[in-house]
């Protein structure tokens, strides 16, 4: 112990022989550090709060549905038949947060024209409640509570259509019992997505007005969409599924992970180009130092001392360096955690539309534990690895002595 | 204790044809108490020779012994081992380590050795005493003038009482007075407790205060002096 408490005290001094170029390496690992856990912090809270933006604006957070209701390999086509009722969910505070739904592929006429959409029927109070979905009518008004076959339609849908608020359009689909249905249905308002292709494929009508022209019962609906966006967990419900959103909208999932990664990815190379940097200021003064470590041999220290010091001397760079990176890192993210960044400020100003959807978000700063471990452990890593060049010339210089 | 040098040669194959030597032929004994002086020009050979009797270098061939080990065929950890244990060295730029203090330069070795504190301590405050550094303990070689700095290096190579000490040119950087100071006090060490003493030299002074002058040339031991 006492002589590691030794060779403890004599790697510190000479950690601290040339205090402005160890304050230098000591800065550039620090704010390295730093400003990589605030940009993985900022990655992810940027992704959580554009992902609750657009969730919460109508794709929930996942689907519960009969299994067999969308296909596994593509959870674009769906199966109208496979309608699911409240008696088959157990736990019932899941309705809380959630909204019931009822989806039939249709087609919808207007005076010239009749194109085909999805027509969704909805629990009006319950969209006004969880989602974010009338603040897209930019035109007319949302659907009442109360109302009954009344539509609102994707703008651009609408214009094709040549459509008026007020005005009616014939819907034409097959019920559920096969036979063909047929109903008019009062426009009340259009859907802006930011010029989505959503504009031209949606259209929403009053749950029950959906299921009397599917010839459901009152009970019977297509989906459950939970907005609960706290809870991280999926539950689990005999004879039904839950569908999460990445499954759902893949290419939304896919474009989020690869942020996340991409995030990482760019730490990394922060690291590297960092490490090399250091590697190259370590062996700078490793190298000045090289008629020291043969004195140092020649008075009784081994290869394996001298490369413990080295080991040592880095370690407490890294220490310090990651300490102090570990608390820019976290004031920053505080910092942004009490007054956020608005990402317009990346867009020159303009929305972002994501999955024909226009988000607006101001992405508070979530602190993620795990940075500031996984971090540190990385530029670790790093050092070890720029360690490995000078520990080879201790050990091969003390062999070269031979 | 006797470190012996057996026929040892140390060259370096510059060619197929062409050897430089560094030692050549070198048959030499060197028994308690001695005080030895290899004295020759520059490239001779005689820091060579101090390399090869600390084990730094292997010889091309012969043998060295101590005590009836061979020291030769001893591994580079061994040989290390071994410099730690019977050996303390004197260099001519001294070689403190400036991030220690005096006492902790002193100390080094004997930390090395595994010495018990209190032993560390008492065989410190000796070595300082006998430099005639008593109270610097606490300085930094930087805080030291040259003879000084080289006196804590004797210290240090005398702290642990080895059996040998390989002095190389402990003068050369020296004033004359300085000088002066430091080869009295290297005969004093050798006559109050039989430190055996090996300097490379081209120091007249000290060369006239050795008890054995061995000089050498192109590698060869071509004289040897007793005075």
């Amino acid at each position: 112990m006492r002589a590691f408490l030794f060779l403890l005290k004599f790697s510190y001094r000479n950690l601290w022989r040339s205090p402005k170029r160890t304050m230098i390496m000591v800065l550039s690992l620090a704010l390295a550090s730093g400003f990589i856990i605030w940009d993985l912090n900022f990655a992810n809270s940027g992704s959580k709060e554009v992902m609750k933006g657009f969730l919460s604006q109508y794709a929930g957070r996942y689907q519960i549905t009969r299994p067999d209701y969308y296909e596994v390999a593509n959870s674009k086509l769906f199966n109208n038949y496979k309608v699911m009722s409240d008696e088959e969910v157990a736990d019932k505070s899941l309705f809380a947060t959630s909204t019931r739904r009822v989806t039939a592929p249709v087609f919808l006429s207007g005076e010239k024209k009749t194109l085909g959409v999805l027509m969704t029927g909805i629990e009006v109070a319950s969209e006004l409640r969880l989602t974010k979905l009338s603040d897209a009518v930019s035109k007319g008004e949302f659907l009442s509570p109360a109302g009954s076959k009344e539509i609102i339609l994707g703008k651009r849908l609408a214009e094709r259509l040549d459509v008026r608020i007020g005005g009616e359009v014939a819907v034409i689909g097959q019920a559920l019992d096969g036979s063909v249905a047929n109903d008019l249905y009062r426009v009340r308002g259009f859907l802006d997505f930011g010029g989505g292709d959503l504009e031209d494929t949606l259209a929403f009508t009053q749950i029950a007005s959906a299921q009397e022209f599917l010839v459901m019962d009152p009970g019977q609906y297509h989906q459950l969409v939970q907005f609960d966006m706290t809870n991280e967990n999926l539950p689990k419900i005999e004879g039904l599924r839950a569908w999460t959103w990445q499954e759902l909208i893949p290419e939304i999932g896919v474009s989020v992970s690869f942020v996340d990664n991409f995030t990482w990815i760019v730490s990394i190379i922060i690291v590297m180009v960092i490490s090399l940097g250091l590697a190259n200021t370590l062996m700078i003064t490793f190298f000045e130092r090289e008629k020291e470590f043969e004195s140092l041999n020649i008075l009784g220290a081994k290869a394996s001392w001298v490369a413990w010091s080295l080991l040592i001397e880095v370690t407490i760079l890294g220490t310090f360096s990651m300490i102090l990176g570990c608390l820019i890192g976290h004031a920053a993210t505080t910092l942004c955690s009490h007054y956020p960044i608005n990402l317009e400020l990346f867009t020159n100003g303009k929305a972002i539309i994501m999955g024909g959807m226009t988000i607006k978000p101001l992405v508070k700063f979530y602190p993620m534990a795990q940075y500031y471990w996984q971090v540190p452990l990385m530029m670790f890593c790093f050092l070890a690895l720029s360690m490995i060049y000078p520990l080879i010339r201790v050990m091969k210089r003390s062999k070269n002595a031979v | 204790m006797q470190f012996e040098l057996q026929n040892v040669e140390k060259f370096y194959q510059m060619s197929e044809e062409n050897k430089v030597f560094g030692a050549k032929d070198i048959n030499l004994s060197i028994h308690e108490g001695d005080f030895m002086a290899l004295v020759g020009p520059s490239g001779s050979g005689k820091t060579t020779v101090l390399n090869l009797i600390a084990g730094l270098i292997l010889p091309s061939g012969g043998k060295l012994f101590h005590a009836k080990n061979e020291i030769t065929s001893f591994s580079l950890e061994e040989r290390t081992q071994h410099r730690l244990e019977y050996m303390g060295f004197i260099f001519q730029d001294y070689q403190l380590l400036p991030v220690l203090t005096v006492h902790e330069n002193i100390e080094f070795p004997l930390q090395l050795k595994n010495f018990a504190k209190k032993e560390i301590s008492e065989r410190v405050e000796w070595a300082l005493e006998q430099v005639g550094l008593k109270g610097y303990g606490k300085r930094f070689p930087k805080q030291l003038s040259g003879g000084q700095q080289q006196r804590v290096s004797i210290a240090r190579a005398i702290a642990g009482k080895p059996q040998l000490i390989l002095a190389d040119e402990p003068t050369a950087n020296l004033d004359t007075k300085t000088a002066q100071e430091i080869i009295e006090l290297f005969k004093k060490l050798n006559q109050d407790y039989r430190l055996t003493f090996i300097f490379s030299t081209h120091d007249q002074r000290l060369i006239d205060q050795v008890k054995t002058v061995l000089y050498i040339k192109d590698g060869q031991i071509i004289e040897t002096k007793k005075h």
